[in-house]
């Protein structure tokens, strides 16, 4: 969508919140603050101020019909942190109109909005329908023009823009009353292919997958789901993804998981823009199961034990694995948490043939803690990630690490302050401070939503 | 030839589904748009207060939608299948928190006041991104791998 088309579009949008009988608009200020030391490069200051504005206007008219909107904007007051060396930046990231029915969890939206009821997450400017049906089944779809992050000059547009020229989902359930559902979904995102533009390209940016999605469930006992994913868009159907993850709970306090994913690069990857970096040229295949248990003791106690494995057929194994502790009073006036985690890549090939292992290994540890007394609050958060000597990713440098301390006060139960404080050690920045100012408030009536 | 005729009936299936869609819309009421009762700070276990009820449109036990660590992480079917349920005590904005597509700051940095939440990409991820991405890049895909995200560009061209 062309920028000038988003700011006539945002303009009638917000016009139309003053149609709202119950109207809520949340912001955050921010206003950050940090000096990078870089060695090869001379010391930068930067100094953003962002602000984040979203309006939620419910009852446009008729009771089932209501407005969302959110979106932010950030300038520069010194150095440019753009990597593109602009001052300036901002995104619409939602805008939509929606109607809800009384029957049925019947719902359209129209307007910029984010879908996953097919097999992708996407954002898009379109329209969504979906709808339960009698028997059990359910039905949804939307269509439109794909969202980009950035507005190309015209004259520099590439293949992919030409190709991504709308975008349609959707998905066909049957749901057995606290049981089971089953799924099958499609989705497209481009009605070119690569063969059929002008000037015609030589890769295809184009998508078309089918996917099928199950649940089981045996009360709150067992929970099974996950998908199987397949790329059609060539002469032959391949898989591109199974991805299954099963949940039991031992009692009212222990729950286990397991998870079972399976990705072909080559089909699971069809139709990135980035192929540099999701390179379907490595004709790869990743393998992953693990799992976690976790004990909530009815003191507010928390423990967690996670392992997970992972197999690149280019790379080789890596195996992840932890714990972490969380505790918390039952008002929530003190929670902190301590964990740690390995990962050993001992048996990895070709990364880095001099050191086969040394440049994926690595542990983390991180310990916070809250404090939240009247209208005080207070948090430190510490995080470090511990390498292999020699490790070719970070030119040198052994322990990165970050501490970030903050204070804050809740003006009133709609205005909150704060600022942080942190300090780091990155591959990038030998020391880094950073300051941070925070202003977060909510005036109107609805009363979900916040975190 | 034998695969395309499957998705001309898959095509032809779900076209007469949308048009039988009218008389075939369940006559059930819709979920509540808004969770009657204020829930109190933290995670929610829904199961503790719904032991037995189905979550109406979902169909299901509420006992899927606990707000366990699993779930913390992997939300992505509820979320895809059952919006209409987390909007009942969820603003899209919410979602947008994390999923935001494009921002201006990761997670970890806009909430660093909140240590308690489960923000992705903690630390320098930066730098911790070369490594998860040589381990799993197929995990950084969902979120980075199509739109036509500038910062990645800026070094994966």
């Amino acid at each position: 969508m062309k920028p000038r088309t988003q700011v006539v579009l945002l303009a009638t949008l917000m016009s139309a919140t003053a149609w709202g009988q119950e109207v809520s608009l949340y912001g955050t200020t921010m206003a950050q603050m940090w000096k990078q030391e870089t060695p090869g490069f001379d010391k930068a200051t930067f100094t953003p101020a962002t602000q984040y504005l979203g309006i939620d206007a419910t009852k446009l008219g008729m009771d089932n019909l209501s407005l969302h909107l959110f979106g932010w904007g950030r300038t520069d007051l010194r150095d440019a942190s753009n990597f593109d060396g602009s001052k300036s930046g901002g995104y619409l990231n939602y805008g939509y109109l929606q109607y809800r029915f009384d029957q049925a969890n019947a719902e359209i939206k129209a307007g910029r909005f984010t879908t996953n009821q097919a097999t992708g997450f996407e954002q898009v400017d379109g329209v969504s329908v979906r709808t339960d049906l009698r028997g059990g089944f359910t039905l949804s779809a939307f269509g439109g023009k794909p969202v980009y992050y950035k507005t190309v000059d015209p004259r520099n547009q590439s293949d992919y823009e030409y190709q991504r020229d709308f975008i349609f989902g959707t998905r066909l359930g049957w749901r057995v009353a606290q049981t089971a559902e089953v799924g099958v979904s499609y989705l497209q995102d481009g009605s070119k292919a690569a063969k059929d533009l002008d000037i015609p390209s030589p890769t295809d940016y184009t998508r078309k997958m089918l996917g099928a999605d199950v649940h089981f469930g045996a009360g709150s006992l067992l929970d099974f789901r996950g998908r199987t994913v397949f790329n059609v868009a060539n002469e032959r159907t391949n898989l591109a993804e199974h991805d299954y993850t099963a949940t039991v709970k031992l009692g009212s306090q222990v729950t286990m998981t397991g998870n079972y994913a399976e990705r072909d690069f080559v089909n699971y990857f069809a139709g990135t823009n980035l192929p540099s970096l999701f390179r379907q040229d490595e004709n790869d295949l990743f393998r992953g199961f693990g799992g976690s248990i976790t004990w909530n003791a009815p003191t507010g106690v928390q423990l967690v034990a996670d392992y997970r494995h992972m197999h690149r057929e280019t790379f080789g194994d890596v195996n992840r694995a932890g714990g972490e502790f969380r505790w918390s009073t039952s008002e929530r006036t003190f929670l902190g948490g301590i964990g740690a985690h390995w990962v050993n890549a001992a048996n990895t090939k070709f990364v880095d043939p001099a050191t086969p292992y040394r440049s994926l290994s690595h542990k983390e540890a991180r310990i916070w803690g809250m404090v939240n007394r009247g209208k005080l609050s207070a948090s430190l958060d510490g995080i470090l990630q511990r390498y292999e000597n020699d490790n070719p990713y970070l030119v040198g440098i052994r322990n990165l690490y970050e501490v970030v301390g903050s204070l804050g006060y809740q003006a009133t139960s709609n205005v909150k302050v704060s600022g942080d404080v942190s300090y780091g050690s990155t591959a990038v920045a030998k020391h880094e401070t950073r300051g941070l100012l925070r202003a977060e408030y909510r005036f109107g009536f609805a009363k979900k939503g916040g975190r | 030839m034998a695969r395309k005729t499957v998705f001309q009936i898959i095509g032809i299936a779900l076209g007469l589904g949308v048009l039988m869609a009218c008389s075939l819309i369940s006559p059930e009421a819709s979920f509540a748009a808004t969770h009657p009762q204020e829930l109190g700070a933290g995670r929610p276990i829904c199961s503790e207060c719904h032991s037995n009820d189905v979550a109406k449109g979902a169909q299901k036990p509420f006992a899927a939608f606990d707000h366990t660590p699993t779930f913390v992480k992997d939300h992505r079917f509820q979320a895809n299948q059952d919006s209409n349920t987390c909007a009942a005590c969820h603003a899209q904005s919410f979602c947008t928190d994390c999923h935001g597509g494009k921002v201006p700051m990761k997670p970890a940095t806009r909430f660093s006041d909140r240590p308690d939440l489960q923000s992705p990409h903690r630390g320098d991820f930066m730098t911790q991104h070369r490594i998860e991405g040589k381990m799993d890049p197929s995990s950084c895909y969902a979120c980075h791998g199509r739109a036509n995200n500038d910062k990645c560009a800026a070094c994966h061209r």
